[in-house]
């Protein structure tokens, strides 16, 4: 049991730093688009990669790392927390038997949702046609700021081709806490990473990307020996009857719609109103969605209740008379020196 | 060493070049079954060399998202089918990624595509991706549960060691296995927009997914694309047969009597399929969009029961 547990620790500290790289990564990127746009409002945006093609490039591989999709960082601490998942059967308690299977079922399915959200995230601002005039007006950001996201990118790279190295600087770390630790990655053949047994699982990045590379080059190069290699640039195809302005266009609100309507009417109490004018009546239809967050509206509401419910009640102590404090003040004491002795 | 790369080279080869008859294949059955005569065998090569003798035309909105998402779907796709063994085990880059690393490279290809839907900046692209994305966040769970329960039997997530485990004698009849084959056909026709998720043959209608994703793509840009459609299609049915029906998968290091076997294996197994699949198709009626959840939350809670009975059955 020690490897397994030296295996989900590293997979969770190796997780913990992944996210360190490519959430800051991201909040550069939704930084540079405020700063270049002013714009925090996804709808407003678009097409924001012809403006600031680097800034772009460095938001769509921070989301494909968050996405845990290879050859980049995410996808490694996923497989490894999924590694360890695998192992659990093997625990003597009941309990975790019936909870872990779940939370790796609930894990996968948040991998996929995150996908989701930033195909949305990112579909949405930096691609398709510019939405408002401040979108169509953007620069591209400082040199600064860019060479920091496009380091932050390298790092996703590089912790995702080469994990061997990252998992073997948190050795010491399970070692200290689990009194285990997996065994020394970057000696193995071909820099594969192997958590517990090379007929059990291994996963070798560099491999993957060198070969995903070497695909898509030979797919060029076929391409542009075989191929024609005419290109034109026309209007949008659109089925027949594109239509230029960019209201047209997907919204975040209708990406999501299909994932709001299959998920939220569950966990967000979603509900979706159409106010249709009656016939005749020129005035636009409107449709309204309302979602409740059930943790908020049943965990925190209460307690901030009952907290201003509380300073309601005490805030009349603050408008007490010299007289009247003095009392309060002594009252406390004795009160005080009561508990104490009733303590003891 | 040298063998298991011209195992692994020919597979990649093999993979490239049935899967376009897999799909034309698939094409024919149905139509025979609905008494048409259909187009020959060949059509999807030619359609095919069509694409890529035709000008690409790009609209004045595309970004460079969208066109070099081709060529990474087909790269990705392409990897993830190399990484199953069709006719043979010990393929030369087997140990660098497992099954759960093919599902992630369909989601990397998968993800692209959804974005390049989104670039133009149409409606058509739009309802595409998103309708994508939902489904996706349905089937790659349920993909995923699969692979666990598989995983879990086989004590290994290789699909080699898998393949291996399964044609031995300690395999047996189990419930888990069962219900992640249900899941496992589930997944695969969402995944390949078969009918009743999606269906492959129209173009205009409100109820497409895949193709209203791509509908902006032309000429060599749109063969990739369909290239890559017809890998997965045989990546999907190559998977079911290396999991669920491991006769006849040539271990390595056996002569080259045993890979030609295995090959002939392999391509009945790819015809038993896809006849399977034409008659599925045919017989049952497209569903509407939002009932797909049912049908892929359906297959997400097969997939967590039979990962589940494993997790309970197994004593330490």
């Amino acid at each position: 049991m020690m490897g397994a547990a030296a295996l989900a620790l590293t997979a969770a500290l190796f997780h913990v730093f992944n996210h360190a790289l490519f959430k800051s990564l991201l909040f550069f990127g939704a930084g540079a688009v405020l700063g270049s746009t002013g714009e925090r409002d996804m709808e407003r945006l678009g097409g924001l990669i012809h403006r600031m093609p680097r800034t772009a490039l460095a938001f769509l591989i921070g989301s494909a790392a968050i996405s845990a999709l290879p050859p980049f960082n995410g996808f490694v601490s996923e497989w490894l927390t999924f590694q360890a998942i695998l192992l659990s059967p093997a625990l003597p308690q009941w309990l975790l038997k019936f909870l872990v299977p779940a939370v790796g079922a609930l894990l996968a399915l948040s991998a996929a949702l995150a996908a989701a959200c930033f195909v949305k995230a990112f579909g949405i601002t930096f691609l398709g046609r510019p939405r408002t005039t401040l979108a169509r007006e953007a620069v591209e950001t400082d040199r600064w700021s860019l060479a920091a996201m496009l380091a932050f990118a390298a790092l996703c790279l590089l912790a995702g081709i080469l994990p061997g190295y990252f998992i073997d600087a948190l050795a010491p770390v399970t070692q200290a806490l689990t009194g285990a630790s997996l065994p020394r990655q970057e000696q193995l053949d071909w820099l594969t990473i192997v958590p517990i047994a090379q007929s059990r699982s291994s996963y070798n990045g560099l491999l993957l990307f060198f070969f995903i590379v070497l695909s898509a080059g030979i797919g060029a190069e076929v391409i542009h020996r075989f191929a024609s290699a005419s290109s034109r640039r026309s209007a949008a195809w659109d089925c027949g009857f594109p239509d230029p302005s960019p209201a047209t266009q997907y919204t975040a609100g209708s990406f999501s719609q299909p994932i709001r309507r299959v998920f939220g009417s569950v966990v967000f109490r979603a509900s979706e109103e159409v106010h249709l004018p009656p016939p005749g009546d020129a005035r636009p239809a409107r449709l309204q969605v309302r979602l409740r967050d059930v943790p908020w509206d049943t965990l925190y509401l209460p307690v901030a209740r009952l907290v201003g419910f509380a300073a309601d009640r005490l805030n009349r102590l603050q408008f007490l008379t010299i007289r009247g404090y003095l009392t309060l003040v002594f009252g406390a004491l004795v009160a005080l020196l009561m508990v104490l002795t009733v303590w003891q | 060493m040298i063998l298991d790369l011209l195992v692994q080279l020919g597979e990649m080869m093999v993979v490239l070049l049935f899967a376009p008859l897999l799909t034309g294949y698939v094409r024919k059955v149905k139509a025979h079954l609905v008494g048409r005569r259909g187009p020959p065998l060949l059509q999807s090569y030619r359609d095919l060399l069509r694409l890529l003798r035709k000008e690409v035309v790009l609209a004045h909105s595309a970004s460079w998202v969208f066109r070099i998402t081709p060529y990474i779907v087909f790269a990705a796709t392409w990897v993830a089918a190399a990484l199953v063994p069709t006719f043979a085990t010990g393929l030369f880059v087997s140990y660098a990624a497992d099954m759960i690393a093919i599902v992630a490279l369909l989601g990397s290809a998968r993800f692209m595509l959804a974005l390049a839907g989104l670039d133009v900046g149409t409606s058509f692209g739009g309802i595409g991706s998103s309708r994508e994305m939902m489904i996706a966040s349905l089937a790659e769970p349920a993909m995923l549960m699969v692979v666990f329960t598989v995983a879990l039997l086989a004590g290994s997530t290789q699909l080699s060691s898998i393949a291996v485990f399964m044609q031995g004698p300690d395999v047996g009849l189990r419930v888990s296995l069962a219900l992640a084959l249900i899941a496992l056909v589930m997944v695969a026709i969402a995944e390949n927009a078969r009918i009743p998720v999606d269906n492959p043959a129209t173009h205009l209608e409100l109820t497409m997914v895949h193709e209203a994703m791509i509908l902006e793509y032309s000429g060599r840009h749109l063969a990739m694309i369909e290239l890559a459609s017809s890998v997965k299609l045989l990546l999907y049915v190559s998977v079911i047969g290396c999991v669920f029906a491991p006769w006849g998968i040539a271990v390595s290091g056996q002569g080259l009597a045993a890979y030609l076997a295995g090959l002939a294996v392999y391509l009945v197994k790819l015809a038993v399929g896809g006849f399977l699949l034409a008659v599925f198709e045919t017989a049952i009626a497209k569903m509407r969009v939002f009932r797909v959840s049912d049908f892929l939350g359906a297959a997400l809670m097969l997939g967590v029961l039979a990962t589940l009975l494993l997790f309970v059955s197994r004593v330490a």
